[in-house]
């Protein structure tokens, strides 16, 4: 069988996640934006004043900033902000025990498997339906330790010094266009804060769940981690597959105090139909550690660079990528690190597999400013093509003004070898199982940075379509 | 000035010096034929209906036109007068001098030509080796077809279209089918006129299995004002020619050196490139190399060493058109002072070209605490049976390279001058040049000795 119809179907392509729930809101604004929708939203929030002239200068910030002209395919994204609802309110408030989550979410979240996952491995899960929290917990022994994890929104109410005093200094309105759009209808999202010194043995996990046809989602999540703690968050996200295109833009604003360390893993699982446009950044402090590891498997078209801000002397930052694109996906991510203070390092590794017509590209940043002395970066891409269709890019930009640091770059781009299945099917493998085996062994470095559950899922899903594709 | 083979006589002198402007299109016209009337007048109007690129295009991200240049204030040399005594400076014949052993020479002043020289042996074999003036004249056919149309259109930008509209002369460089020139012609160019623009293009048409190299040198005195040097070099390669092009810049400081670069290779033709970029304040090389046949290979080099503030700025691109084709880039270049490097490469695998071999590999060394490097190794790949790779690093001087040598006596400048050779060596190691390696190293040498 000619290679290409063996891998016809790598397994990433079949989308088990696009089951539709039967629409139930208790609110949600006119479709398109204006000042009044964002009003609007700001007072079903009961927001303090600030934050409402936060929402409205940010507003005017995303009307003058024009269409990023890099990148993907933007086109026709303002036609579908035109039709899509920015604010939709699934229930009256978020609640704490899972029992009274109304039914039809509840389903649909047992569906994704969730209670079952915090039962078993998560020190506490949120849950995000359209655009607001349903649901937030906690276990008891990092509560009493001082561990905040609520939606953004009790974050404001509950905590508004500590939340004024680190909202949006990561991630300015005016960063670019989609963080302007994010800080004008934000809602839903995170707000995590990890005391001094507090380990956090097991991970956080918030998951995401657009229904709505033609929705935006807006999360915007805020973590705080504090001298010499540890903690790691996990994102994970899926929507139903519609005929019309939705948008999900999320900011992301983490900082990572001295000798702190903190992780952030993002399975990206939308759903073909979704603009995916996030910002995520870091800043870290001095000896502090932030690894993003960043899982591109949805969506249509996702355009998203984790960054480290290392400013602290001896701050580290380290990117994991892995990207899958598809027929009609592409995926243009990748990741920036910025060295600003002495004896900084970081490291960028990005993995891509193209199949079909699907098209990704890796586009980095690594700056190293003057006194930035022993900075020491390294970039390392790797794409794989399946297909004579498949396309891969490699953009990274290396921008160095400091003498005294080291930083290099390297990408290759393969196919699968003739050689290596040739190997592998003299071993006794059939062509599939040779097939599979390479693709697992291409991504192995960073699937194993993933947490179990994830890592035997995407080994199932090549698997599980490698058999399918037999005869 | 002393000689080199043949007599260097001044053919034509200029210097009537109008503003940079349409009418200078008209004059430069004048007694030319309808068909380049036409192609001046239309790059012209494709120069004016360009905008000025600015930083905010990706191509020009890191190279400030507005602050380099003003292009209105620039003033052009007509035919009309010439400074002979602008043809003898010292540097000129002392550059001429290292270029005796040469099939051919060709020197241009203030973008006139004012000698050219061929092996007799090789006229008779029917190369042509001459001034674009006078190719106007004699060889319409060769400059109608190849002349700003499949290399280097005024389409292709700004730059390329002033090129098109205002250049003054130029060489053309034409080899015969199977004719070999086992030694390389020599261009050098002077420029004395401060505040002019000297724009000048070089044709070279390597006929199939022929082989031959061309190698330009760009030299003048420091200028007090800002002096725009435009080149437009297309290079094109038929089947199984083989060919070399070197571009020496070692123009003083005050000259923007601006040069586009094309070069075309056909079915198993193998066409290299070495850009040196040493003197001008501002030099910007924008460098396509298009692998059009199958088995089609290009070798491209290039060496810069900045410092007080001068900028260089490489924008190159390997286009694959065809499959089984093969290009490998390497650049490196060190940075003192203030000096800053761009380089911005990018390889296109299109759609069809499968079996391509493509590399890139750019490294800079920063001497100093004010010295900037940006690299932006680009690709784009549309097959899926391709062998890609590329790889930048940005570093400083290897302390153990340095201890050794202190260890074995030598000053730390001493020591610190032949690592940066060492470093610059690598890329001439792979030039099979000869007389033009040991240039090009002299001409490195130089500048690190004058940096004391």
């Amino acid at each position: 069988m000619p290679q290409h119809e063996v891998v016809r179907d790598l397994g990433l392509d079949e989308y088990k996640y696009g089951f539709v729930d039967e629409e139930a809101h208790v609110f949600r604004t006119k479709p398109g934006l204006d000042e009044q929708i964002v009003r609007q939203i700001s007072t079903h929030k009961k927001e303090p004043e600030w934050m409402l002239n936060f929402r409205l200068r940010a507003l005017r910030i995303y009307q003058k900033k024009p269409m990023p002209k890099w990148g993907g395919d933007l086109s026709s994204l303002e036609e579908t902000l035109d039709q899509i609802y920015f604010y939709v309110k699934p229930q009256d408030q978020m609640e704490r025990s899972w029992e009274d989550v109304p039914a039809n979410i509840k389903t649909t979240f047992e569906r994704l498997g969730i209670p079952e996952a915090e039962q078993k491995v998560l020190a506490g899960v949120g849950a995000q339906y359209e655009s607001e929290m349903v649901y937030h917990s906690l276990k008891e022994e990092w509560e009493s330790q001082g561990v905040i994890f609520d939606s953004i929104e009790d974050g404001l109410k509950n905590h508004p010094e500590l939340f004024r005093e680190h909202f949006a200094t990561v991630i300015p309105a005016a960063d670019n266009k989609f963080s302007a759009l994010n800080s004008a209808v934000w809602s839903g999202g995170s707000f995590v804060y990890i005391p001094r010194d507090v380990h956090l043995q097991t991970p956080l996990q918030a998951y995401f769940r657009v229904n709505q046809e033609r929705m935006g989602q807006f999360e915007r999540t805020l973590i705080i981690v504090e001298e010499g703690a540890r903690a790691h968050y996990i994102e994970g996200c899926t929507a139903p597959v519609y005929s019309t295109d939705s948008f999900h833009s999320g900011v992301i604003e983490i900082v990572v105090k001295p000798n702190a360390r903190f992780r952030y893993t993002t399975i990206q699982n939308w759903s073909n139909n979704m603009y995916n446009l996030v910002t995520q950044r870091a800043l870290v402090h001095e000896n502090g550690t932030m690894e993003w590891l960043d899982g591109n498997l949805g969506s249509k078209l996702t355009m998203k660079y984790p960054s480290c801000y290392l400013t602290g002397e001896g701050a580290h930052g380290s990117i994991m990528s892995i990207a899958y694109a598809g027929n009609g996906q592409h995926q243009d991510t990748g990741g920036k690190v910025v060295h600003s203070a002495a004896n900084t390092t970081s490291s960028i590794v990005s993995k891509s597999i193209s199949k079909g017509h699907g098209r990704s590209s890796y586009r980095g940043l690594c700056k190293v400013y003057e006194g930035a002395v022993n900075a020491r970066s390294n970039v390392e891409c790797d794409a794989l093509l399946i297909n004579d269709t498949s396309r891969t890019d490699t953009y990274p930009y290396i921008e160095i003004e400091e003498k005294q640091a080291t930083v290099g770059h390297e990408a290759t781009v393969s196919k699968v070898g003739d050689e290596q299945l040739f190997y592998l099917q003299s071993r006794g493998l059939s062509e599939e199982e040779a097939m599979a085996l390479i693709v697992r062994g291409f991504i192995e470095p960073i699937a194993k940075e993933l947490p179990l559950e994830y890592a035997v899922e995407l080994n199932r899903l090549i698997e599980l379509e490698m058999e399918g594709s037999v005869g | 000035m002393p000689s080199t083979r043949g007599s260097l006589s001044i053919l034509e002198p200029a210097k009537t010096i109008p503003a940079l402007d349409g009418r200078a299109v008209d004059l430069l016209g004048r007694g030319a034929p309808d068909w380049l009337r036409r192609r001046r007048r239309h790059a012209w109007s494709v120069y004016e209906d360009t905008p000025l690129p600015s930083t905010r295009s990706e191509e020009w991200r890191y190279t400030d036109l507005s602050r380099i240049i003003d292009l209105e204030s620039l003033r052009l040399l007509t035919p009309d007068q010439t400074d002979p005594g602008a043809a003898r400076p010292d540097i000129l014949a002392e550059a001429m001098l290292e270029d005796w052993a040469a099939s051919g020479h060709s020197v241009l002043v203030d973008g006139r030509t004012v000698h050219i020289d061929l092996d007799s042996d090789f006229g008779r074999r029917g190369v042509i080796l001459t001034s674009l003036r006078s190719a106007v004249r004699d060889h319409p056919e060769l400059l109608k077809e190849s002349l700003a149309t499949a290399a280097i259109p005024p389409e292709q930008g700004k730059f390329e279209a002033l090129n098109a509209a205002l250049w003054s002369d130029g060489v053309l460089l034409y080899v015969p089918q199977g004719v070999r020139l086992a030694l390389p012609v020599r261009v050098t160019r002077w420029l004395s006129e401060p505040g002019s623009a000297v724009l000048t293009r070089i044709l070279v048409i390597a006929e199939a299995g022929s082989q031959v190299s061309l190698v330009e040198e760009v030299l003048s005195e420091d200028l007090v004002e800002s002096t725009l040097c435009s080149s437009a070099v297309e290079v094109i390669a038929r089947d199984g020619a083989q060919v070399q092009f070197v571009c020496l810049q070692r123009a003083g400081r005050g000259v923007f050196c601006q040069s586009a670069q094309r070069t075309l290779a056909h079915r198993g033709s193998s066409l290299n490139t070495l850009n040196v970029n040493l003197g001008s304040s501002v030099s910007r090389v924008d460098l396509n190399a298009r692998l059009l046949g199958p088995g089609a290979t290009s070798d491209m080099l290039g060496l810069y060493f900045g410092d007080e503030d001068q900028h260089f700025d490489h924008n190159t691109s390997q286009d694959h058109v065809a499959p089984n084709a093969r290009s490998d880039l390497l650049y490196k270049g060190a940075l003192d002072g203030h000096g800053r490097a761009v380089f911005r490469g990018i390889i296109r695998v299109h759609p069809g070209a499968q079996g391509t071999d493509a590399y890139q590999t750019n490294r800079n060394l920063l001497l100093s605490d004010d010295a900037r490097a940006d690299s932006l190794p680009n690709l784009e790949i549309e097959a899926d049976d391709v062998k890609c790779s590329h790889g930048a690093t940005v570093g400083q001087l290897d302390a153990d390279a340095l201890f050794y040598m202190l260890t074995r006596g030598l000053s730390r400048q001493q020591a610190e001058r032949m690592v940066v050779l060492g470093f610059l060596g690598d890329v001439l190691a792979r030039l099979s040049l000869g007389g033009v390696v040991q240039k090009v190293t002299r001409a490195i040498e130089q500048k690190l000795l004058a940096h004391g």
